[in-house]
Order: structure tokens, then C-alpha cells, then sequence
């Protein structure tokens, strides 16, 4: 048996308006963007937030146009939200759990951008590759 | 130290790169460090040697071995693994015997002033330690030979901590914790029964990173996963600012997720960071599943009470109401027959705090 299956319901807390607040360093961080090039990161989950609270401040951020999923030891989706360079970061664990959430302003999230040791690595891989070929 | 590279030893295991700022980016977290200290963690563990960790069971019941190598692989937890040079830990090793007492001091021996040592279980002094023995030899001597060549000591575990379930009163072996007996070294205490296994993961990820120990309390526990009460970050808090309570484990209040201060709960006076870690890989915690927390991060909470006593109540009752009937206060005598009315009934069935139960007592 799940823990979904579990019949126990639980009240979703009211809104406490401490996502008014981060949406207002969300506006600070985008404009610190433009004006530096610096964004920021906000971590969702060490927020005094309840569940009515996050899908208040997920409503408010809405649905953007790049949507990214990846497979790193759980999944990670890192979506866009209506709000170009601010991205809604989740991560999971192997067994689908949420272990962390953010906030990222910033042009392209840093987790996508290949790390140059590893181009320089793949670099070497199709080289080889190349050369066998031939 | 050994020789490789933290995360040249992670993708060997097939742990890629943004695997890594993945689970770094969540230790931060976890850890309630800046969230740019994801970024610091990763490139400064990356390049770190895996460092040569000692891990030694003293009077335990393996409890807090089994929390963290139990986790769901590869995860949080079980990540340390990957990132530490396990040289001597008993139960987990293979070699066993002389074999295991050569690879320990052999450890010792190659990185004298450099390794953690980990430290679960209790030390026992009674009949000069002989209460608990290994390879012929006190938990107390084994401590504190090991100790002496260590850079920091991490004491695992409510036992190793504060001395534990093998303390409780009346203490037959005389066991103490690690504090107590080592004096010259650093020590971080990580307490729980068992203890979270991400807090030590974020303990020995701090001290690689950043070359230090992270901040502690004044019980010597990591500030960033002890230093807000169980209580704090519940969320079944707003039901008790509410003033809604579960009354008994099976009522309409339990089942809507009400407050369980009146069955018990030790969240208000506990430190520790099960309410926003979580517990099996974030499935659940023990308020999440029903049931008040036991408050066992904190020292003595084996002798601090009934687990089912609301904390508005007094934590002796006959005690108290047997130093106000010396007194000759009526009231004292009154409380002195309410509480043997109470310890009557509670010996006879499972003992239920309710609301009546609080005014009566207050």
C-alpha cells in the first residue's frame, strides 16, 4: 500500500502571504539581471511556505515556453515560467520524491551548460571515434 | 587521504556532473546554507580527496548504521560512501579478526592527524569499561587511542551523543558519551534515534568543503539541522495556533492531521530536522504518520517522562506532590491524590491525555 492510499486527508494550511514576499525578491533578482548580469537563487523549500502558499506563488509565476527534463539520479525539470529567465527548478530522487526546489533567475540555468572539462573529455571520445572510422 | 578525486571516484560509479551539482544544490538546502553554497560545495568537493573516515560501534544496537546504509541508493545519504575512504567500520567491512584490528591501525598509522573518526554507542566506565569490549580491549582505551590521531570526531547517534538508552537510569554500565570522556578534540554531536543520515552526509560534506566543522549549538549539534525545534518547522503547526488537537490517536481531529501536542508530542522542546528532511527517502516522519514525536535528539529523553504526556503536564507529577505534602499544603495534598488517582490508571490501561486532563492539571 502507497501512502497516497493511506485515507487520511489533511487540511492545506491557509495562505500566509510569505509568498507575496518571495515574489517581490524574485522582481529585485530579475531586475538585478538586467542591470548586472547577476540573478539569483530562491530555495522554495526553506521557505516558512504552506501548500496553498506554493501553488499561490507557482499560479502567480505561470507556464513559460522551455520546458527541461532531466535524468540525474531522479528526475529534474527545470521549467520556464511566464516570466522570461526566472525557471522553476525541481529535483527528485530515484523513487520520485521531491528532495529540492528553486527559484533560478538567471539567462540559462547553470545545471544545463556543459562543464568544459567534460567537452573536453567528449572532445577526445569523438576524436577516437574519428579515427576509427577512418 | 586517498589519492582520488571525489568526482573522479563519482564517475566511476556512473555519477555524472549534473548529477552531482544536483545533489550538492540539495545538501545546501538541506543544510539551510545560501543557495549559491550548492555551487561552492561542488567545485570545492569535487576536487577534494576522499578522505580516510574510522568508524567505530561501541555499546549500540547498529541503529544508526542501519538509518543511513539502508537509504535508497544512490541518494543523499548513501552518497557519503562514494565520497569517504571507509577504512575501519566492523560491521560493514569485510575483513574481520586480527585482520580488522591490522586495516585500523594501518589507517591510523598512514593518516595520522588527518582521518574523522566516527564514533556510535555509548562508552561504558563501569568495572573499568569491561561492560564492552573488542578485540580483548575497553571501548575506553579503543576511544581513546583512536581519538588521539584524529583531525575531528563525529558522535553518531543519541548514545554517542549524550549517552543514550545504555545512560537510562539506572545507568547498570556506567555509560557516558564520547564528550565525556575525550577533551582535546573537536567534536560535532549528531543525535538522534537514529539520527537523520543526511546530517551526517552535510556534516562531512562541510568539512571537506569549507576545511572546518559547521556551526554548532551549545550541545555541540549542527546549528543547521538543530537549531529550530521539531515543533517549528511541523506542518501540523497551524492547527495548534488554531487550537485544533487530536484528542486520542483515532478520532476526527487525528484523522483530519490535527495537532498531537495533547497525545504527547515532544516537537516544542526538540531539535532536530525530521519535520523538513523527512525520513525514507522522504516518504514520511513520525508526525506525518500519526504519531507525536519522542523528543529523541535531545539528552535523557529515554527518563524525561511518559512519551504520552502532554508537555503542559508536569514531567514528575509525584515527585512534586510529594515535596508539597511534606510541606503540609492542602493543595499539595490534593495534587498527591489526583496523581496517584493517575498513576493507578495509568498502569492499568494505556494512559490518554485530554483536554480535562490539562485544566485538571493546570
Amino acid at each position: 500500500m502507497a501512502l497516497l492510499d493511506i485515507p487520511v486527508v489533511t487540511e492545506q494550511g491557509p495562505l500566509t502571504g510569505n509568498a507575496r514576499a518571495v515574489l517581490g525578491e524574485v522582481e529585485t533578482l530579475l531586475d538585478s539581471l538586467l542591470r548586472t548580469g547577476d540573478g539569483g537563487i530562491v530555495d522554495i523549500r526553506g521557505l516558512p511556505l504552506t501548500a496553498a502558499d506554493r501553488g499561490w506563488l507557482k499560479a502567480q509565476l505561470g507556464k513559460g515556453e522551455v520546458e527541461i527534463h532531466l535524468d540525474i539520479g531522479g528526475h529534474s525539470s527545470i521549467l520556464e515560467t511566464a516570466y522570461p529567465a526566472v525557471w522553476w527548478i525541481e529535483h527528485r530522487d530515484e523513487g520520485g520524491n521531491l528532495v529540492s526546489e528553486f527559484i533560478q533567475v538567471a539567462y540559462v540555468p547553470e545545471l544545463i551548460s556543459a562543464h568544459p572539462d567534460d567537452v573536453e573529455s567528449g572532445l577526445e571520445h569523438l576524436r577516437n571515434r574519428n579515427a576509427d572510422l577512418s | 587521504m586517498s589519492d582520488n578525486r571525489i568526482l573522479e571516484t563519482l564517475a566511476g560509479q556512473g555519477i555524472t556532473r549534473r548529477a552531482f551539482l544536483k545533489y550538492c544544490a540539495t545538501l545546501a538546502s538541506l543544510m539551510a546554507l545560501p543557495p549559491s553554497a550548492g555551487k561552492a560545495f561542488a567545485e570545492a568537493l569535487g576536487n577534494a580527496p576522499r578522505p580516510s573516515v574510522i568508524w567505530l560501534p561501541f555499546q549500540e544496537c547498529t541503529g544508526c548504521t542501519e538509518a543511513i546504509t539502508r537509504s535508497h541508493s544512490p541518494s543523499i545519504e548513501g552518497m557519503i560512501f562514494d565520497m569517504i575512504s571507509l577504512d575501519y567500520q566492523e560491521t560493514l567491512m569485510a575483513a574481520a579478526g586480527h585482520q580488522a584490528e591490522a586495516a585500523l591501525h594501518a589507517a591510523m598509522e598512514r593518516n595520522h592527524g588527518k582521518y574523522i573518526l566516527i564514533v556510535d554507542g555509548s562508552v561504558p566506565l563501569g568495572l573499568d569499561g569491561a561492560y564492552s569490549c573488542i578485540a580483548g580491549r575497553s571501548n575506553l582505551e579503543t576511544l581513546k587511542e583512536v581519538a588521539a590521531g584524529a583531525a575531528a570526531i563525529v558522535a553518531m547517534g543519541s548514545c554517542a551523543a549524550y549517552g543514550g538508552l545504555p545512560k537510562a537510569k539506572p545507568n547498570p554500565t556506567g555509560a557516558v558519551a564520547v564528550s565525556d570522556v575525550i577533551k582535546d578534540k573537536p567534536i560535532v554531536n549528531i543525535p538522534g534515534c537514529p539520527p537523520i543520515p543526511v546530517v551526517m552526509t552535510g556534516v562531512l560534506a562541510h568539512y571537506l568543503t569549507f576545511g572546518s566543522l559547521p556551526e554548532l549549538d551549545k550541545l555541540g549539534r549542527p546549528k543547521a539541522f538543530y537549531g529550530e525545534t521539531i515543533h517549528d518547522r511541523c506542518y501540523r503547526r497551524p492547527f495548534y495556533d488554531q487550537g485544533k488537537f487530536a484528542k486520542t490517536f483515532d478520532d476526527e481531529g487525528a484523522r483530519k492531521g490535527w495537532c498531537l501536542f495533547e497525545l504527547g508530542c515532544k516537537g516544542p522542546v526538540t531539535y532536530n530536522a525530521c519535520a523538513s528532511v523527512k525520513w525514507n527517502g522522504g516518504t514520511s516522519w513520525p508526525v506525518e504518520s500519526g504519531h507525536g514525536c519522542l523528543g529523541c535528539s535531545e539528552p535523557d529523553f529515554w527518563d524525561a517522562g511518559s512519551f504520552y504526556k502532554a508537555l503542559s503536564m508536569p514531567a514528575r507529577p509525584l515527585k512534586m506532590a510529594a515535596g508539597a505534602a511534606v510541606a503540609g499544603a492542602v493543595a499539595g495534598v490534593a495534587i498527591a491524590v489526583s496523581n496517584k488517582a493517575r498513576k493507578g490508571a495509568a498502569k492499568t490501561a494505556h494512559e490518554k491525555t485530554t483536554l480535562a486532563d490539562l485544566e485538571k492539571s493546570s
